[in-house]
C-alpha cells in the first residue's frame, strides 16, 4: 500500500480508537491510556523535524476537539514530535537507520522500542499533566499519575502492534 | 542582516517549535478561562454528531439504572401532588395565586460526553442554542447539580461540571446558613470543597449543602451533598470542608437545564451599586 494512504488510515483509526473508547475508560487514580502517540512513532524515520511537527500539531488539535482540551494534547504532542529526532539519533543502532523499515517494535526489537518509546512517552504524559494541573504544589501527584499511566500506555501500544502489524520477514 | 537569516537558518526548528507551541498553549489556557468559539470542541457540529451516534448505542447499558431513577423521581413528584394530600380543613375557597410568578424554567437534556478523570470535566449535552441554551445556564440532574453551560453551538452545549477547578456555585451549608464557593481538587469525583468558610464558626458534619441561589444561576435549594471533614487551612483563618457530592457524576445521563426569567432583572440591579464603594 501507499505509504500516504496507510499513514493517513492510521490517522483515522489512531483520532477514533483514542476519542471514542479510551478516553472513556477511567480507570482511576488519574490513569489516563493514551495510544496516539504511536502515530507519530511509527512515522517515517527520514521526516525532518519541522514537517513532523507540523503533523503531530493537526493531529493534536483533532484529539482536542474531541476531548475538550483545547490544545492540551497538541501542546504534549508537539513536545514528542520535537524530541523524536533527537531520541532516535541517541538510540541509533550501530549502522543507522534504515529508511525503508518502519520504526515499529518488530523491526527495531524490545530493547530500542522501550528506551526510544519510554522515554518520549515520558516526557509526553509528564508535560500533559503538568500544564493539565498547572500548580506546582499537586507534583507529588503528577508525577504519580505520569508513572502509573506510562507503562500502561507503553504496554498498550506493544499490543496494538502485534495486534495489526504485519511481521515483516528481517534478513 | 546575513547574520540574522543564518541565526534563522540555525535554528529553524526550535522557532517553529516555540511558535506552534504557544499557539497551543495560548488556544488552552484562554479556552479554560473564557472559551470564544465552538470549534474545536465536542460542541462543534462534526465531534457532536459524532458522540451523539455513540451516545445512541451505549446509553442502553445503563437503562435498568436510569428506570430507577426516573422512578424515584417520579415518586418524589407523586408525594407532592394535591392528590396525595388529605384535606384536614374543608371549606376553604381556592384563589388564583398572583402573589407568586414562576421565576425558573426548566428543559430535559441528555448527557452524550462525559468524564471525570481529567482535571477538568466538561459534558457534552444533546441541546443548543437552538432549543434556547445559553452560556451561563444552570444544569442539574434530579439528585444534585452538575454545572453551568460554558459552551453553546446550534445543536449542542457543552457543561462546565462540578468536576472542574474553578466552578464556583455559590452554596449554603442548609442548616447553620454559612455560605461559601465550590471547587473540585481533581482527584476524587465523589468529593469536592467548599471554599471560604470562616474557622470561627462550627461547621456540623454530615449536614446538607444547597445551593444559596445567589448568582442567579440555580435557585435556593438544590442539593449539592453532604460535609463530610472539615480541616484548617493553614494560614488563613478558614475551613476546608470537603463535600460527599449527592450525585454520582461518573454515570450520569438525564439532566435538567435551568433558565432564570428574572436573570436580567436582577443584574441590572446589582450593576447600580457603585464599583469604588465595593472595597
Amino acid at each position: 500500500m501507499n505509504l500516504f494512504i496507510t499513514h493517513a488510515l492510521r490517522f483515522i483509526i489512531f483520532l477514533l480508537a483514542q476519542v471514542l473508547v479510551l478516553n472513556q475508560i477511567e480507570i482511576g487514580l488519574g490513569i489516563q491510556l493514551i495510544i496516539y502517540p504511536l502515530f507519530i512513532l511509527l512515522l517515517p524515520v527520514e521526516l525532518k523535524t519541522i514537517p513532523l511537527m507540523l503533523i503531530a500539531f493537526v493531529f493534536g488539535l483533532f484529539i482536542d476537539a474531541f476531548s475538550n482540551t483545547y490544545g492540551l494534547h497538541t501542546s504534549a504532542l508537539l513536545i514528542f514530535a520535537y524530541m523524536r529526532p533527537l531520541v532516535f539519533k541517541l538510540f541509533a543502532p550501530r549502522d543507522g537507520y534504515d529508511i525503508l523499515l518502519e520504526t515499529n517494535v518488530f523491526n527495531m526489537g524490545y530493547r530500542w522500542y522501550f528506551k526510544t518509546f519510554g522515554i518520549l512517552l515520558l516526557l509526553h504524559h509528564f508535560w500533559f499533566f503538568m500544564f493539565e494541573m498547572f500548580k506546582l504544589n499537586e507534583l507529588v501527584f503528577v508525577i504519580q499519575k505520569t508513572f502509573i499511566s506510562v507503562p500502561l500506555s507503553i504496554f498498550l501500544c506493544l499490543f496494538l502492534q502485534y495486534l495489526f502489524i504485519k511481521k515483516t520477514d528481517q534478513p | 542582516m546575513r547574520n540574522f537569516l543564518a541565526f534563522i537558518r540555525r535554528f529553524r526548528v526550535l522557532l517553529v517549535f516555540a511558535l506552534l507551541q504557544g499557539v497551543a498553549l495560548s488556544l488552552y489556557f484562554t479556552f479554560v478561562s473564557f472559551p470564544r468559539s465552538q470549534y474545536l470542541t465536542t460542541a462543534s457540529y462534526f465531534s457532536g454528531a459524532i458522540f451523539e451516534f455513540r451516545n445512541g448505542i451505549t446509553k442502553h447499558l445503563k437503562l435498568s439504572d436510569n428506570n430507577t431513577w426516573l422512578q424515584n423521581e417520579n415518586i418524589r413528584l407523586m408525594e407532592q401532588l394535591p392528590v396525595s394530600f388529605i384535606k384536614i380543613e374543608s371549606g376553604k375557597v381556592s384563589i388564583n395565586d398572583t402573589v407568586h410568578r414562576q421565576q425558573y424554567d426548566y428543559m430535559p437534556a441528555t448527557v452524550i460526553n462525559s468524564t471525570h478523570d481529567k482535571r477538568n470535566n466538561y459534558f457534552t449535552l444533546n441541546v443548543g442554542k437552538q432549543q434556547g441554551v445559553e452560556r451561563g445556564m444552570g444544569v442539574f440532574s434530579s439528585s444534585g447539580v452538575v454545572g453551568v453551560i460554558h459552551n453553546t453551538s446550534n445543536h449542542f452545549s457543552v457543561v462546565k461540571s462540578c468536576l472542574t477547578e474553578n466552578i464556583n456555585i455559590d452554596i449554603i451549608i442548609e442548616k447553620t446558613g454559612q455560605f461559601g464557593l465550590l471547587k473540585w481538587d481533581g482527584k476524587d469525583a465523589r468529593r469536592g470543597t467548599m471554599y471560604g468558610v470562616s474557622n470561627d464558626t462550627k461547621v456540623l458534619k454530615w449536614s446538607n449543602v444547597v445551593t444559596r441561589g445567589g448568582g442567579g444561576i440555580f435557585p435556593r435549594g438544590l442539593n449539592v451533598g453532604k460535609v463530610e471533614r472539615t480541616k484548617v487551612v493553614e494560614g488563613k483563618p478558614l475551613w476546608d470542608i470537603t463535600i460527599l457530592y449527592s450525585e454520582n457524576y461518573t454515570a450520569i445521563q438525564r439532566v435538567y437545564i435551568i433558565k432564570n426569567l428574572l436573570k436580567e432583572e436582577q443584574y441590572e440591579l446589582e450593576n447600580l451599586i457603585p464599583v469604588d464603594q465595593e472595597k
